[in-house]
């Protein structure tokens, strides 16, 4: 694997979990969440702290991580989302409120840096997490185990939607929500539990694009275009969409800008965002409904043409 | 008759409470800024009020956009770079070129950079006709760099919904960013650039003269808000925000009147950047970042209150203060977190969190809320009146 394979792998992994959040939200409560870059980073520094303090691979502070992020979701969700929802809020204000509670997050992970750098004498603002890495099979390992666990992830949440009772009252709810709610299903449980897991895996996805680039208190801050972006290009219809989308635009990221420099020479790699910002913005002139939005049954069906005798 | 007179008093009377509560945020303020005069003398006021100045041009045109016209500019910090960009590569390289320095790329390197600017400081300062024009020139330049971006970036993103359209714009508002922190030829990069300074003329009232300046800038900026937002123009911005669909019956060109606010929006926060690097006297991308100049807007905006001039001023001015007031007093009330190595400057961001989620939960309209005004002035109104009850009575007694 050549190393931008590697890396681009870990962090596109990490963006598709980032990107398949805001995607989780928007889908079940029309929320566009902002405050996924500080839980990214929250999910980032929780790693960091079981690393330094208690040692060991970052891999295994992956739950603690999940779990920490669920409770971030759902401070958000009780404290302001569920007000807001009842109130029928606009987008809008649903999008600035998230915005507030990023920014106050923001603000904690700035004074837990300070603190983790005054209390244990760490240095918590330039982060490297990979050198806590491993080798496997002559690879960095997080190349092969963190796609491999985005695709559990998304595994087990596809099984969570579609074959338990609580994952179908869940999709009744994206689809109808008065219905669903006439039909008794617990509107309100369903939004909390989309919150629980859209947190889970923004901070899972932060903390997984860590291995891939350097970790500061304002990562999320930075990368958040491009994890807004993965959910445009997947669409913002389907969960699955979003994290292709996220997939993609780390993948295009990495490989493009390592083709640009090889070509161009390496002042390009300054404006490596300008390639996910591209793909955004040529998928909102070409495919305003993202990636989901191509009617690729109708056109594949354009091409084979109607079955003789079918009706139109 | 009585009838009417009575519903006229009505109004005066509510109009009179909504007076009381702008008239109760302006009494905060001045009993705010008495405290911090007396305990910090004049200086501290002059650095209020250029901040002030500068925030209040960045969110009023942020309140043309996202309050007037229902576009949620999350890319606010775009146009405000570009102005900043275009004050700081474009005049100071025309003078360069008539003085015969160099003026290409390595006009932005630093090793030629600090040797060139003084000499161009030394030409602005000898006469006042050509600081003055400089000034002009600069800031006209940034209006119109900011306005092209405006456009440009309006491009693909103008017809898509509220969401999709404000993520749109946020992610190129720090594409900006990071083209000026990368491209070394322009503003020299990573790498501050100084910028010529036309109020070197004034000597040590420099300081008095750029908050005037700015301060006068900020009030022609608010004044041609005002009348803009009452014209015909301002009516269809607030009919398509309340309602598109009934605006595009009604025959309005939604895509080209929202471009056009997002120009005019655009060009004036460029207007803003410029200024504010002609204050600061030096130009460093990095610094241009979409917390500062995306996201305090929006807070100002929405606790002055979403579509209201005034309301916003208001708000830059009392958050403003209080911004300041935990960079004065950091020690003094939060030395509890440097006892545990925290700074107590990153309070500024729990503020601005804080009040951006306790605006929408506790008073979504903000401190002065948009008001109903009526298309022409009020005596004008009770002038019509008059004379149709008027030729009412005539009618009616003949």
């Amino acid at each position: 694997m050549a190393p931008w394979m590697a890396s681009g792998l870990i962090y596109s992994s990490g963006l598709a979990l980032t990107a398949g959040s805001i995607t989780l939200l928007y889908i079940v409560t029309r929320t566009f969440n902002f405050a996924v870059a500080s839980m990214a980073t929250f999910g980032f520094y929780i790693a960091y702290t079981g690393i330094s303090l208690y040692g060991g691979l970052p891999y295994q502070y992956y739950p603690l991580v999940f779990i920490f992020g669920s409770f971030l979701g759902i401070v958000c969700y009780f404290g302001l989302n569920r007000h807001l929802l009842r109130r029928q809020a606009a987008e809008i204000t649903l999008m600035m409120s998230t915005l507030g509670y990023d920014l106050l997050l923001l603000s904690f992970i700035q004074m837990y840096a300070d603190f983790l750098t005054h209390t244990y004498g760490l240095f918590p603002r330039r982060v490297t997490l990979n050198v806590h890495d491993f080798e496997l099979f002559g690879e960095r390992a997080a190349a092969i185990i963190l796609p491999i666990v985005t695709i559990l992830l998304l595994t087990l949440l596809h099984f969570f939607l579609t074959r338990t009772r609580f994952g179908v009252a869940m999709r009744a709810t994206i689809e109808n929500p008065v219905l669903s709610g006439a039909s008794g299903i617990n509107s309100d449980l369903v939004y909390m539990v989309s919150w629980v897991i859209a947190g889970g895996m923004a901070s899972v996805g932060g903390a997984f694009m860590a291995m891939a680039m350097t970790g500061t208190p304002t990562m999320g801050m930075f990368t958040i275009p491009l994890m807004f972006a993965g959910a445009i290009l997947g669409g913002l219809t389907s969960l699955y969409g979003g994290i292709l989308g996220g997939f993609m635009i780390g993948m295009t990221e990495y490989a493009g800008i390592f083709y640009l420099s090889q070509q161009l020479g390496p002042w390009v790699l300054g404006y490596r965002m300008g390639i996910p910002l591209m793909l955004m913005a040529a998928t909102l002139l070409l495919f305003p409904r993202g990636l989901a939005g191509i009617p690729l049954a109708k056109l594949i069906n354009s091409l084979v043409g109607k079955k003789r005798g079918e009706s139109a | 008759m009585t009838n009417d007179n009575k519903s006229v008093k009505n109004q005066l009377d509510l109009k009179e409470l909504f007076l009381k509560r702008e008239v109760w945020v302006i009494f905060i303020i001045l009993v705010l800024l008495t405290l911090l005069f007396n305990r910090s003398g004049v200086n501290i006021l002059l650095t209020i009020f250029i901040d002030f100045a500068v925030f209040a041009i960045i969110t009023m045109s942020l309140n043309l956009e996202t309050g007037y016209t229902g576009i949620p500019q999350f890319g606010r910090v775009a146009a405000v770079i570009i102005g900043a960009f275009a004050v700081g590569a474009i005049p100071g390289r025309i003078i360069a070129m008539f003085m015969g320095l160099p003026y290409g790329a390595e006009y932005a390197s630093d090793s030629v950079n600090f040797r060139l600017v003084p000499e161009i400081n030394q030409l602005l300062a000898s006469s006042w006709l050509i600081s003055l024009g400089f000034l002009v020139f600069s800031l006209l330049i940034a209006a119109i760099c900011g306005a092209g971006i405006g456009w440009l970036i309006s491009r693909p993103a103008i017809r898509l919904k509220e969401g999709y359209l404000g993520i749109s714009l946020l992610a190129f508002g720090d594409f900006f960013m990071w083209v000026g922190h990368n491209w070394k030829g322009m503003v020299g990069g990573s790498v501050p650039v100084s910028v010529p300074d036309p109020f070197r003329i004034f000597a040590g009232d420099r300081f008095m003269v750029i908050v005037l300046v700015i301060f006068v800038i900020a009030f022609l900026v608010f004044i041609y808000l005002q009348k803009l937002t009452r014209s015909p123009f301002g009516r269809s911005l607030r009919m398509i925000r309340d309602n598109d669909l009934s605006a595009g019956a009604a025959g309005k060109n939604i895509v080209s009147v929202r471009t056009q606010s997002l120009v005019i929006g655009s060009a004036i926060a460029a207007l803003g950047g410029g200024l504010y690097v002609l204050y600061v006297g030096s130009m460093a991308s990095i610094g241009f970042t979409k917390l500062t100049f995306t996201f305090w807007p929006w807070a100002f905006m929405m606790l002055g209150g979403i579509g209201s001039n005034l309301g916003v001023l208001l708000g830059v001015f009392l958050l403003t203060i209080l911004r300041t007031m935990i960079v004065i007093f950091r020690s003094q009330w939060f030395g509890f977190l440097l006892t545990i190595g925290i700074d107590p400057l990153w309070l500024e961001f729990t503020l601005m969190g804080a009040v951006i989620i306790i605006v929408i939960l506790f008073m979504p309209h903000g401190l002065v809320p948009e008001k109903v005004e009526p298309m022409l002035p009020k005596s004008r109104v009770k002038q019509i009146i008059e004379r149709r009850q008027l030729a009412r009575g005539e009618s009616s007694t003949s």
